[in-house]
């Protein structure tokens, strides 16, 4: 999906756990057509999701890329399948 | 040497569970199980409704793989089983059956006690408890950190 602006294009990011309950289990951001880090990506998402800021700014959230739990400077390009992750509790 | 790991969507009988992990042994001499069951009561003493365990893809089965991967490759153990519950889940219901067995009993249970302090920390779920008033997410306790920590000095 591409905007107006040829360079940029639309990621839908999934949201899990109590990052649901602030953003909605799915929300676009707009990111750079040649992709970015995960960590420029969550500039991106707490500048364009307000409510999400306070989450994302904690150090707490992970992102998960295609199925894998990344570190902050992985890439991240259209088309990826990303998830945010607040810390997990399984038991 | 095995590790049989099941993401469980549906209630499951952990007597069972134990009865066929038993069964296939193979001459080793101990087994040790745990189960954990979703509890009545919040921490504050509030009645729950039921226990919400949420998932993600692939990811939170192969985070359950990991962790018993690592039981088996640090234990001197010679298999083990783990059972996990996502959903919704009832009181009194099991969440979580963990089983190891081994020649000896002190690796057995070293390996059951591992994998418990890992899955309530690393594997890959979303707790909320759902009650009357409300519902709440849950997130391990420093406590749950500082077990998880013993394994990684």
């Amino acid at each position: 999906m591409t905007t107006a602006d040829e360079a940029k294009t639309v990621l839908e990011l999934e949201l899990c756990g109590k990052l649901a309950d602030v953003g909605g289990a799915f929300v676009k951001t707009v990111i750079p057509a040649e992709g970015c880090s995960v960590a420029e990506l969550f500039v991106m998402v707490a500048r364009q999701h307000p409510a999400l800021a306070p989450s994302l700014g904690g150090g707490r959230i992970r992102a998960c890329v295609n199925e894998a739990v990344v570190a902050p400077n992985a890439r991240v390009m259209p088309g990826d399948e990303v998830a945010l992750f607040p810390p997990v509790s399984g038991g | 040497m095995s590790a049989r790991v099941t993401l469980a969507t549906e209630a499951f009988d952990p007597a069972e569970l134990l009865g066929t992990f038993s069964r296939e042994l193979a001459g080793e001499g101990a087994v040790v199980s745990f189960t954990g069951h979703a509890r009545d009561r919040a921490k504050d003493g509030a009645l729950v409704d039921a226990l919400v365990l949420e998932s993600y893809r692939g990811v939170t089965l192969a985070s359950m793989e990991d962790i018993a991967a690592d039981a088996m490759a640090r234990f001197d153990v010679t298999r083990c089983r783990v059972v996990h519950r996502a959903g919704r889940i009832l009181p009194g219901e099991a969440i979580v059956f963990v089983a190891t067995a081994s020649a000896h009993r002190r690796s057995a249970f070293e390996a059951a006690d591992y994998l418990m302090d890992r899955l309530k920390t690393e594997a890959v779920f979303w707790k909320r408890e759902e009650a009357p008033l409300g519902r709440r997410w849950i997130e391990p306790r420093e406590s749950d950190h500082e077990d998880a920590r013993r394994w990684h000095p």
